[in-house]
């Protein structure tokens, strides 16, 4: 172990012996995160009980210089909770408490441990619930989905974690407690909360939040709708949103990942069908009715090979059950496969998706499409056999198809962060200097860079020589954006 | 007050940037001139940067419903462009129509009633490009809407009142011109508007805005399609009872002049009812200056006046607890207000005399609270006591501006 005993001695008296991890076994628990092809032991493993703990917990990391890396739910998709080596982790595990539910103005104050749904669960009796879903919404904590920027299906017309998450508590590289942010979307002064929002754990830790809590829609009305070809659910999408409809969430998956789910849950997709779409409009009832009428006739317009109406509660969730559970059935049909997730401007989703397959078959792998259509993310699903020795190749694809998603006036990640996972590639997105001001961020928070080193920014050590030298953004070789 | 500070007027993003490398010393942003007096007193500077001649739409994607733009823009300028696409950018301050830019109304953290559904400028906005008090350009985010790669610049300068960056460009969501919209009103009390606005809020109407006006009136306004605006007007008309009325004018102020036959009229159909609009308006709001927008029936152009305030007293915007704001506003010695009853945030004007007073109640009820409007060069307290992350906001201007050049005096005495 590289951190001394009294490092260890120092944790155990800022928190108390049983709730530091020494043991190289346990601390295995948590050398990766749900990105499981990088893997670091921590040296140890903490376990705070509050806020207060945490803040302990830091002040001996910035006294020894010691790096941590927080951790929710570890269930992230681009290795952001990735230990560092000579470094502790520090759980939220045990910071689970929902301190408010206040239905009056509809928020809610929760430690960082609470899963998502279960910030539902808890405001569901109110009528209320928590908007962005991400599709491990089960098990991922608040804490995570902060760290992360999390969005999920609905959050074409919702929004994201930035937009339901109204203050934060934070401890500090220095081990400081502040809140950033206010009871309101009203701030006096800069919106540091929109900074430490998404800043993917690099900026403190959150040990608390307050929420914004949603009134849930008097109707939602689902529907699953199968097209002969991807280009033609594309159209869909794009006649849906130029009738001025925001759906509440438009979701694509393609013949792969269609087979793959319905094999995994019987949710009642079409097998062997090229495209299916899911659109769920909510809102009040008379809006939603009207609105719904539109989307069924635009479907029909495009060639609709089946239209299947949730008409039921239990119908919708079938739906649903099949599109969430997209990502782990693709198991049943790859013994491996990487979950991509860059974005690209809507209006270009079926060229993007034409290019990913000529890379697939160019690289012999098959690619598994399935995405939020409304906002151009995608979840191409690389699939290969590590056996077979694919994984190289797999590697390869996956972050061509990241990158590509750039080169097409998009972003490397949509909604599961850059981590560990992503970083080399960010200079294809950012120039020097925009990576240099986000840096400038950084050290004001994190003076002696602490707090998860090693994300967001390619480093040497973990790049090689690939940061390099800034390439044209693809919109300012054509013009649009300008350089100087 | 800089009257004799050298005015700069970059044509473009390689002038902005030279304008700030190549000179030393304080310098004031300056975009339309709509909120020069917001926030801290500005202390002497050597140049002013004028931001208006960076105008114009860089590239606009109406497929994608994302704009870039130049931040010297007005934004209902933009509107203006956009409204062929029956697109906008969801925010209503009431100092667009006269004539804010995009790059003043981020950099100001403004918003109007719109907030209730769709939050303010911070929560639209995709993408960034800052110039740093060194020259530095820096671009954050993209032109997509849905994107994590990196941090996201765009905050830090929202709200920084021209003391981190110059706003170079801005990446704007767009989100449909609503078909039809329509706009009740309610003569009441604050007290009877907030029990009202509890019993809307916990129901299913979804309304697009919700306020008080210090005229006594609640304005409830309601978009969507033209087929179900009727049925939906009259479920809140039932909701808010008898002296419900549908008000005359546009659905909303933002839309007056811009999107075409976006306006609340056709989908109201034949909906009865005058607008409740005499008495109140000029009682409350006769004194307020810079109203010539206001049109005498349309409710929101009266609520954009009275936002504005009085610049002969002082304005102050306010954020707390929705459900403490009544009792808080009771407290205050308000000569005119607009109050957001879902939101939380309202802006007073009061007398300049009691500023520090109302920072202090604010901040007693957990709220947050910034000086909008002050009568020609008072010294007036502009903000509340600090936040907890003071030092984390001294650490980020100095580390975009070590000299202090940009803004000074603005948040004066946080930093």
């Amino acid at each position: 172990m590289a951190l001394d005993s009294a490092v260890r001695q120092a944790f155990e008296q800022a928190l108390s012996p049983a709730d530091v991890i020494s043991d190289p076994v346990q601390c295995r628990a948590y050398e990766c995160d749900g990105l499981t092809g990088y893997r670091v032991v921590p040296d140890l493993v903490l376990l705070p009980r509050d806020a207060e703990q945490v803040a302990a917990a830091v002040r001996v990391c910035h006294e020894r210089k010691v790096p941590f890396v927080a951790r929710g739910a570890g269930t992230g998709l681009s290795g952001g909770a990735l230990p560092v080596a000579d470094g502790v982790v520090i759980s939220v595990s045990r910071l689970n408490k929902i301190l408010e539910i206040d239905p009056v103005d509809r928020r809610a104050v929760v430690e960082p441990g609470v899963t998502n749904l279960s910030i539902t669960k808890a405001a569901a009796p109110h009528g209320l619930y928590y908007a962005p879903d991400p599709s491990s919404q089960q098990v991922c904590t608040i804490g995570g989905n902060i760290a992360e920027n999390s969005g999920g299906a609905h959050c074409l017309k919702y929004g994201f974690t930035t937009h339901h998450v109204l203050a934060t508590e934070v401890v500090l590289a220095d081990g400081t407690l502040v809140t950033v942010g206010t009871d309101t979307g009203e701030q006096a002064g800069p919106d540091l909360r929109g900074v430490v929002l998404g800043s993917e754990g690099t900026l403190g830790i959150v040990t608390q939040a307050t929420v914004r809590l949603m009134r849930v829609p008097e109707s939602v009305q689902t529907l699953l709708a199968d097209f002969p070809s991807i280009a033609a659910a594309g159209e869909v999408v794009s006649d849906v949103v130029a009738a001025g409809i925001v759906p509440a969430a438009i979701e694509m998956m393609d013949t792969l990942a269609i087979e793959a789910a319905e094999e995994a849950v019987h949710a009642g997709y079409t097998v062997g069908v090229p495209a299916a779409l899911i659109v769920e409009l909510d809102g009040p009832a008379e809006e939603c009715g009207v609105q719904f009428e539109q989307v069924k006739a635009i479907c029909e317009k495009h060639g609709c090979t089946r239209l299947h109406i949730a008409g039921s509660a239990d119908e919708r969730a079938a739906i649903w059950r099949g599109r969430k559970a997209a990502f782990a059935a693709v198991g049943r049909i790859s013994p491996d496969y990487f979950v991509q997730d860059g974005v690209v401007p809507r209006t270009r989703l079926a060229e993007v998706l034409d290019r990913i397959a000529a890379m697939g078959a160019e690289a012999g792998l098959r690619v598994a499409n399935v995405f939020h259509a409304g906002d151009g993310n995608l979840h191409p699903l690389v699939l290969y056999n590590a056996d077979a020795g694919e994984t190289e190749q797999a590697e390869h694809l996956s972050g061509g198809i990241a990158e590509l998603c750039v080169e097409m006036g998009g972003s490397l990640s949509g909604e599961h962060g850059i981590g560990t996972d992503k970083a080399c590639s960010m200079p294809r997105m950012f120039s020097d200097d925009d990576l240099a001001t986000m840096q400038r961020v950084r050290a004001a928070f994190d003076p002696d860079g602490l707090c998860n080193p090693g994300k967001v920014f390619p480093t040497p050590r973990l790049c090689g020589e690939r940061p390099g030298k800034y390439q044209a953004h693809p919109l300012e070789a054509s013009g649009k954006i300008e350089r100087v | 007050m800089t009257s004799a500070a050298t005015v700069l007027r970059p044509q473009d993003l390689g002038e902005v940037q030279a304008a700030l490398r190549d000179t030393t010393g304080p310098l004031q942003i300056a975009g339309a001139g709509t909120a020069a007096t917001w926030a801290g007193l500005l202390a002497p500077v050597d140049a002013v940067l004028d931001t208006t001649a960076l105008t114009g739409v860089i590239t606009h994607n109406p497929g994608d419903m994302t704009v870039a733009v130049r931040a010297g823009t007005p934004l209902a300028a933009l509107h203006d462009e956009l409204a062929e696409h029956a697109q906008h950018v969801s925010l209503d301050a009431a100092r667009i129509a006269e004539g804010a830019t995009v790059g003043g109304l981020l950099a100001t953290g403004d918003a109007g009633p719109a907030a209730l559904v769709f939050g303010s400028l911070r929560d639209v906005v995709i993408g960034v490009t800052l110039v740093l008090a060194d020259g530095t350009v820096a671009r954050a985010g993209g032109h997509v809407i849905k994107n994590v790669a990196g941090y996201d610049l765009a905050k830090v300068v929202h709200g920084s009142y021209g003391t981190l960056a110059v706003v170079a460009e801005v990446v704007l969501r767009l989100h449909p011109v609503p078909k039809a919209a329509v706009t009740v009103e309610l003569p009441c009390s604050l007290a009877e508007a907030a029990e009202v606005a509890a019993r809307v809020l916990g129901g299913p109407t979804e309304p697009a805005a919700l306020e008080w006006t210090s005229d006594d009136l609640l304005l409830l306004r309601i978009e969507g399609t033209a087929a179900a605006l009727e049925a939906r007007t009259a479920r809140v008309r039932e909701l808010l009872g008898a002296a419900a009325v549908v008000a005359g004018g546009s659905g909303s102020s933002r839309d007056a002049g811009g999107a075409a036959g976006a306006g609340g009229a056709d989908g109201a159909g034949g909906a009865d009812g005058a607008a409740i609009n005499a008495g109140g308006a000029d009682g409350a709001a006769g004194g307020v200056g810079g109203a010539g927008h206001a049109g005498g029936d349309d409710p929101w152009a009266r609520h954009a006046a009275l936002t504005r305030g009085d610049p002969a007293a002082a304005v102050v915007r306010i954020g707390v607890r929705p459900s403490r704001l009544p009792a808080l506003l009771a407290s205050l010695p308000v000569m005119a207000a607009t109050a957001g009853l879902g939101t939380g945030v309202a802006t007073v004007t009061v007398p300049a005399g009691a500023v520090a007073d109302v920072h202090a109640r604010v901040h007693a009820a957990g709220g947050t609270s910034v000086l909008r409007a002050r009568p020609a060069g008072a010294h007036l307290p502009a903000w509340g006591p600090p936040p907890s992350a003071v030092g984390v906001l001294r650490a980020v201007k100095h580390a975009f501006d070590p000299d202090d050049r940009l803004g000074p005096g603005r948040f004066d005495p946080w930093m």
